[in-house]
């Protein structure tokens, strides 16, 4: 349970704001980060400890993209295809990535670790092609880089199932 | 010339604190807090004629003078919800000079005699807010900001709010909302952001974007008059151009206002790859009308009443570049489909509106499009304009709208029927 | 009046309300402006966009204040630019605005082609097809054919269950938020709410259980489309093959105002059925809200297991026989038992029965014996004096108001007034709600006084007494005040353990003070009553509108009951001298009471009227079918003194007649007149007898007038479904203190509380319950809970028991298996328990008790 586990960190949260439902984005992203994904049992959860209905916790989990409902794979990858972007390759750079990794648009691959999807401007036009992984940029990619990065990752995920 | 806001150009480390401070950091903040009243903070920065540049070039000093002085609470938000497509000033602001953005933020309190200060990031930007409590922490620990700054009876915190992936959150009452755990809807106006019952927790609120309140800590050690002298009369200041799209050196240019397009693209930002003519300008990132790279357009100053009397926008000044081989058709496509997906769905035209567009552009590229279509590519906007609750419905319709006006023949190409396609909505059970 | 200002609208000047919503003075000065999510009875959202106009306001001189004029005299108009959303404007000295131009014409019609686009048009199969303002304002703008192509369409799920009683269809809903405005801002459910966004907007639920509010049937009116549908009419009739019956809810003492929509059904033989409860607008009374008992409790009308004929005991056998024979087999029992009769009425017979019960019972004795049931609450005599002053509307009682709630379960008991006191309070009332536990009421409380059971009259003096310490006596008022003096020296010196409380009351400019029985002795609520009205009478909060006493009683018509001469005191006195015969109408004291079982089985004769077989029905020698508020004509009295007239909705079921008749007729075999022929001579005869009721006439009771907002008509897009109220608003009587010339009595309370050590029972009342007419609707069931014992958290884990456990309750020498609710509602030492979840008796008043655990 988040309350036991992250006391420190959700008082820390509802310290920044004179009400309790302002904290419900900071609490779907710490449900997110320690469920991998927000189930409704976790919206449940989460609407309990902000004192709104469930529904509510619900709606806000639906209305932004970086809450999922569903569950993603271990490194969700978010590609910017956006129009500055496109002009600089992104969306020939998106079909190539999804051939490489074997998944359609918005997939997720057969091992569970990777899943693929277009997303809209990050911000960081001036360094295109550029994906999210897990929220963390990475930016001038090509298909070289992002393969190594891949293997990266594979590897970290090998290692983290060893341990 | 020294950058005033892109400051990490000239000093890589003044992200660090120390740095900051050894490069004067904090001082306008320290200035305005000894040497003058709230209100005269307010006048100096009424007098520098600081514009928004979060895309509404609205007088800074003057939003700030709408903030009642008898209510008890009041707060700035710090408009951090960089989301519009080319644009990426504030992420570099916020990364490479965040004291700077901290320090304006601060100053704006002081002169509003704000509580709280809430910076609302979007979400994207989790490393990034990361980092910046690192640094909110750093001037607590300066008594910068916190209980008594600066040994004065003023007391201010500064939070962070991470957003989640909604353009809308730029729009400032959809950002309240969202800081408040609402959905991130736009609000009906009036009351506007500064009024009672307007702001955040309905308390007046302040809100400015990254890059306006970068300006203020300058305009505070250096004086409103000595501001005005950069760039031009009614649009004074440096201003951050992000270029993006076809360009030779893609990213963040601080000039002053009133250069030409010309300068901007070919001098500082490299011109065109590759040896390409430039074909067509988006100003003002995805949300204004596209301009035909014409030489009357290229010699223009860069200001917001020039670029408005050209047909677009200056808007947040991202710039967008399409070279002579780019399907107008398919920028457009790509552009509406970005406001397809950020329309929160509150009000009528601009969530049927811009499904409607994206539905229509998506059968034109697959070769399926009718005559049909190019009126509705042209009504549909129409529609959309000037009706709509927040901005958003009238930056929908002006990428379809100047393309569909400027680039018509690239438009007509797609059609393969000439004929109207059947209107058959008829119900389930009838077909 | 309010102060007005002038507007223009289309080139006609209006009057209208200072600051109203631009809508709202639009309709009210006869101009139509299109809305689709803007509700009068909610705030404004500009969502829809639909209600566009060209917006100005007239030019003044700065120097002479005077308007500018043009060249030819007319005033010069600085006009917005862009046009407007009327729903987002308040009215202002000089508005213009122009809503039939070509141009707010062709906005409207591209609005309505962008709503049209993905909205399926299956409006032949579409319950709200006929009464559907989408439909509606389709023939009124838009343009003819479509130009969206209809593979373009959105496709989403069309039969989502919200909950058991209302679905969704997700491709009908154009976001509104007509629905989610409602929970939330009306009810303060937010149990409803929109998932993702752009077009893919889409109303959810996860809340648990799906949609709990005890409202949510009102969004189904207020949807301007076909998206939500009820559980009891969707597929159930189209709108224009209906008839619309103004009725009052039979269900509780608010006497929401409804409308029975009717149609001859092949379900049902060919008659006439009732196929849906609708609200009809009374301001004064439900505004356009009802409960979803209200709305779904109806199904007792045309139910299998109706009595249809009278029937006699014959041994253990009913025997079916003619009215005639049960008459006089009736009309003999009752002249050889002269005095030895007592005739109990019950909480939902008209006025009109009730009358007539008492006309018959004086047949037989100068002092019959007239009592009520349910008899846990009484102080009709406080009530007439210091009631609820006429002309009271709980809507607009705002920030200078004060209301006092005690001892109720407010939601459960009395909804809609729950929603409007909810609603008073959200726009500033203050509401104190004081009882023994919590209740959901307390959540928009002011103050909330949580007394020991028992305590409850205490704890009303004090806040006289603190009237009297802070000099709040209203000495004008006191002076036609008998006992006022006297009264005052008792309180001096009275602690006042709730001193916040009390002055929250006190400061306020309007008092209303609800008082309901939970937790009293009869005698107790007595004191009670009498404890509000000293307050009121003291401080002068009486005699007018917005100020005075409501009883929260059971039932929709004790009120009446009262007024006629029926008395809790005369049944709780039966207890210790039962009658030998017991002439029951439409009452089931056997479901509750287990003394007065008892007293039945002992009984010689009993007669029953009732429209199904009860518990006390058992008892009956002689069962006399009665018929449903749907077959008949009457009047309820509400807990607010109206007098409202309900209307035939179908035809009678079998041989069963209306109670009214049933009396006269016996009485006539005892030497009475001849029965009239109709309710409303009844009620004619009661004018002339009762001088409260001399107003009541039937066609007095059917007066209308415009109400605002005007949401009834056929203008269905701006207030929503079928609220026209053709049947009358009612009339409310006078209360004492109304009267200027007339004394007004108060006296010091006995302030004694409990004798009971240990552990004790309270019973309490719950909205969705097994009593007799409420049961027969089964789409309700699954709401009704189990039997069951709410125990406090101490006192379980002392016990050793667990919430969800099944214990034995040991009360007034009986036991009883009931689950264990354990969460933290309930106060220490005591045990609740909910009547009429079973037709078993368990508790009817505080009694000491005790709770076993069940074995392991």
């Amino acid at each position: 349970m988040l309350a036991e586990k992250y006391a420190d960190r959700i008082e820390k949260i509802f310290s920044k704001y004179p009400d309790k439902r302002s904290g419900i984005m900071d609490l779907l992203y710490l449900a997110q980060e320690e469920y991998g994904w927000l189930s409704e049992d976790t919206l449940r959860e989460v609407a309990a400890l902000c004192d709104v209905d469930p529904t509510q916790a619900h709606s806000i989990a639906g209305f932004y993209t970086m809450f999922s409902e569903k569950p993603k794979g271990t490194y969700w990858l978010q590609v910017c295809t956006d129009l500055p972007c496109a002009l600089r390759g992104a969306d020939q750079f998106y079909q190539e990535l999804c051939a490489y990794l074997d998944v359609d648009d918005g997939g997720t691959t057969s091992d569970g670790l990777f899943t693929v999807e277009q997303v809209m401007c990050l911000a960081a036009c001036d360094k295109a092609p550029m994906l999210q992984c897990n929220f963390h940029y990475y930016e001038n990619l090509d298909m070289d880089i992002i393969k190594g990065l891949i293997e990266q990752w594979r590897a970290q995920a090998q290692q983290e199932a060893a341990e | 010339m020294e950058h005033i806001l892109l400051r990490d150009l000239d000093i890589p480390d003044i992200w660090q604190f120390d740095t900051y401070m050894a490069n004067g950091g904090y001082d306008g903040l320290k200035k305005a807090v000894a040497d003058h009243t709230p209100d005269e903070v307010i006048q100096i920065v009424m007098d520098s004629n600081l514009r928004g540049r979060g895309g509404a070039g609205f007088p800074t000093g003057r939003k700030w003078s709408f903030i009642p002085k008898d209510a008890e609470i009041k707060y700035v938000t710090v408009n951090a919800d960089e989301s519009e497509p080319g644009t990426f000033k504030d992420r570099q602001l916020l990364e490479k000079n965040p004291h700077q953005v901290l320090e304006g933020s601060l100053i704006t309190a002081y002169a509003i005699q704000a509580t709280a200060v809430y910076i609302y990031c979007r979400g994207e930007f989790w490393d990034l807010a990361h980092e910046l409590e690192v640094r909110i922490e750093e001037a607590r620990a300066a008594n910068l900001l916190g209980e008594n700054i600066l040994g004065t009876d003023w007391s201010c915190d500064v939070h962070i709010h991470l957003g989640a992936g909604a353009y809308i959150c730029g729009e400032e009452s959809a950002l309240l909302n969202s800081l408040q755990g609402l959905l991130g809807q736009p609000r009906v106006r009036p009351p506007f952001p500064a009024q009672h019952g307007g702001g955040l927790y309905y308390q007046p609120t302040v809100v400015n974007n990254v890059e306006t309140l970068a300006n203020v800590p300058w305009i505070l050690l250096n004086g409103a008059e000595a501001y005005r002298s950069i760039g031009t009369p009614e649009s004074p200041g440096p201003k951050i151009f992000c270029m993006s799209g076809h360009v030779e050196k893609p990213g963040n240019y601080e000039l002053p206002l009133g250069i030409t397009f010309r300068e901007l693209i070919y001098e500082h930002a490299g011109g065109i790859p590759n040896g390409k003519e430039l074909k067509a300008i988006l100003p003002s990132g995805a949300s204004g009308p596209v301009l035909v790279a014409t030489d009357e357009v290229l010699d223009s100053p860069l200001t917001y009443e020039s670029v408005e009397a050209l047909g677009s926008t200056l808007g947040s000044a991202s710039f967008i570049l399409m070279d002579e081989d780019t399907d107008m058709v398919w920028a457009a496509a790509k552009m509406n489909h970005f406001f397809k997906h950020e329309s929160c769905g509150k009000c009528t035209p601009c969530r049927e509106g811009t499904f409607w567009l994206d539905r229509v552009y998506e059968r034109l590229l697959r070769g399926e499009g009718t005559a049909r279509d190019l009126t509705i590519l042209e009504n549909v906007p129409r529609q959309m304009q000037g009706v709509t609750l927040c901005a958003l419905g009238d930056f929908a319709a002006n990428p379809v709208l100047s393309t569909v006006t400027q680039f018509r023949a690239e438009y007509e190409r797609y059609i393969q029927s000439p004929e109207p396609a059947a209107a058959s909505n008829m119900p389930d059970a009838a077909r | 009046m309010a102060e007005t200002v002038t507007i223009t609208i289309d080139g006609q000047q209006f009057q209208v309300p200072k600051g109203i919503n631009l809508v709202d003075a639009a309709k009210m000065s006869g101009t139509d402006i299109p809305v689709f999510c803007y509700h009068p009875k909610m705030d404004p959202v500009g969502m829809c966009r639909m209600c566009l106009v060209e917006l100005g306001s007239v030019v003044t001189n700065r120097e002479t204040g005077e308007p500018d004029v043009d060249d030819n005299g007319d005033p010069v108009v600085r006009w917005f630019p862009k046009l407007q959303t009327a729903c987002t404007q308040t009215v202002s000295e000089g508005m213009v605005v122009r809503g039939a131009t070509q141009r707010v014409r062709d906005a409207r019609d591209d609005i309505l082609e962008f709503i049209l686009t993905s909205h399926p048009l299956d409006c032949p199969i579409c319950d709200k097809g006929g009464e559907c303002p989408l439909q509606n304002l389709t023939m009124a703008y838009g343009p003819g054919e479509s130009r969206f192509v209809f593979d373009d369409k959105i496709r989403l799920d069309k039969h989502v269950p919200l909950g058991d009683l209302i679905y969704l269809d997700r491709e009908r809903c154009i976001q509104c938020a007509r629905c989610t405005r409602f929970c939330d801002e009306v009810v303060g459910d937010d149990v409803l709410a929109f998932h993702e966004r752009g077009r893919r907007l889409q109303i959810v639920t996860i809340s648990d259980p799906p949609f709990d509010t005890k409202f949510s049937g009102n969004t189904t009116d207020i949807c301007p489309v076909g998206a939500l549908t009820t559980a009891d009419f969707r597929f159930g009739a189209r709108p224009w093959e209906l008839d619309e019956v103004p009725s009052i809810c039979p269900h509780c003492p608010v006497g929401c105002n409804i409308s029975a929509s009717t149609r001859l059904d092949r379900d049902f033989g060919g008659k006439k059925v009732i196929k849906r409860i609708m609200p009809r607008q009374n301001e004064h009374v439900n505004e356009i809200w009802i409960c979803d008992k209200g709305r779904f409790g109806h199904h007792h009308a045309r139910a299998e297991e109706r009595l249809t004929t009278p029937l006699l005991r014959r041994g253990d056998e009913w025997v079916a026989v003619d009215w005639d024979t049960a008459y006089s087999e009736i009309a003999g029992r009752l002249k050889k038992a002269g005095d030895n009769v007592a005739f109990l009425a019950g909480n939902n017979l008209s006025n009109e029965d009730l009358w007539e019960l008492r006309k018959l019972a004086h047949r037989t004795s100068n002092t019959p014996r007239l009592g009520v049931w349910p008899a846990f609450m009484t102080g009709a005599d406080a009530v007439a004096q210091a009631g609820v002053g006429t002309g009271t509307r709980l809507q607009d009682m705002g920030p200078d108001s004060a209301i006092l709630v005690i001892a109720s379960d407010f939601e459960e008991e009395a909804p809609v007034w729950w929603l409007q006191v909810k609603q008073a309070a959200d726009r500033g009332a203050k509401v104190v709600v004081a009882n023994g536990r919590p209740t959901k009421l307390d959540r928009y409380a002011t103050e909330v006084v949580h007394y020991e059971y028992g305590d409850a009259v205490a704890v009303l003096n004090s806040f006289a007494a603190r009237a009297r310490s802070k000099n709040k006596i209203d000495a004008d008022f006191t002076a036609r005040v008998d006992g006022a003096a006297e009264l005052e020296a008792e309180l001096k010196g009275t602690r006042v353990p709730f001193a916040d409380a009390a002055e929250t009351l006190l400061d306020a400019e309007d008092l209303v003070i609800f008082a309901g029985g939970e937790g009293l002795t009869l005698d107790q609520h007595r004191e009670l009553m009498q404890a509000a009205a000293n307050l009121l009478l003291l401080t002068g909060h009486a005699g007018k509108p917005n100020n005075g006493l409501v009883p929260v009683w059971p039932g929709a018509n004790l009120q009446g009951a009262f007024d006629l001469g029926f008395s809790a005191e005369t049944t709780a006195a039966l207890a210790d001298q039962p009658p030998t015969v017991w002439f029951i109408g439409s009452a089931d004291p056997a479901a509750e009471d287990a003394a007065l079982v008892q007293s039945l089985a002992n009984a010689e004769f009993v007669v029953v009227s009732t429209q199904f077989m009860t518990p006390t029905a058992a008892h009956a020698n002689v069962i006399l079918p009665a018929q449903s508020f749907a077959e008949r004509e009457g009047t309820f009295t509400n807990g607010m003194r109206r007098v409202q007239r309900f209307y035939t909705a179908q035809g009678p079921v079998g041989d069963t007649l209306p109670e009214w008749r049933i009396y006269a007729n016996i009485g006539a075999r005892l030497g009475g007149d001849k029965p009239r022929i109709s309710a409303a001579l009844v009620m004619r005869d009661i004018t002339q007898n009762v001088p409260r009721y001399a107003a009541m006439a039937y066609p007095a009771l059917a007066a209308v007038e415009k109400q605002f907002p005007d949401v009834g008509g056929d203008d269905l897009y701006y207030g929503g479904t079928a609220y026209t109220n053709t049947g009358g608003l009612g009339i409310q009587w006078p209360a004492n203190a109304e009267d200027e010339s007339a004394r007004l009595q108060v006296r010091p309370v006995q302030l004694d509380g409990y004798q009971i050590e240990g552990l004790f029972a309270v019973p309490v009342r719950v909205l969705y319950d097994r009593s007799t007419l409420f049961e027969q609707s089964e789409m309700m069931h699954t709401h009704v809970p189990e039997p069951f014992a709410e125990i406090n958290n101490q006192d379980a884990a002392h016990i050793g028991i667990v919430d969800g456990e099944v214990i034995r309750l040991n009360v007034n020498g009986a036991q009883h298996l009931l689950t264990a609710r354990v969460n933290g509602q309930a106060p220490a030492g005591v045990v609740l328990v909910p009547q009429l979840l079973s037709k078993t008796p368990i508790v009817i008043g505080p009694a000491a008790c005790a709770i076993e655990k069940i074995g392991e």
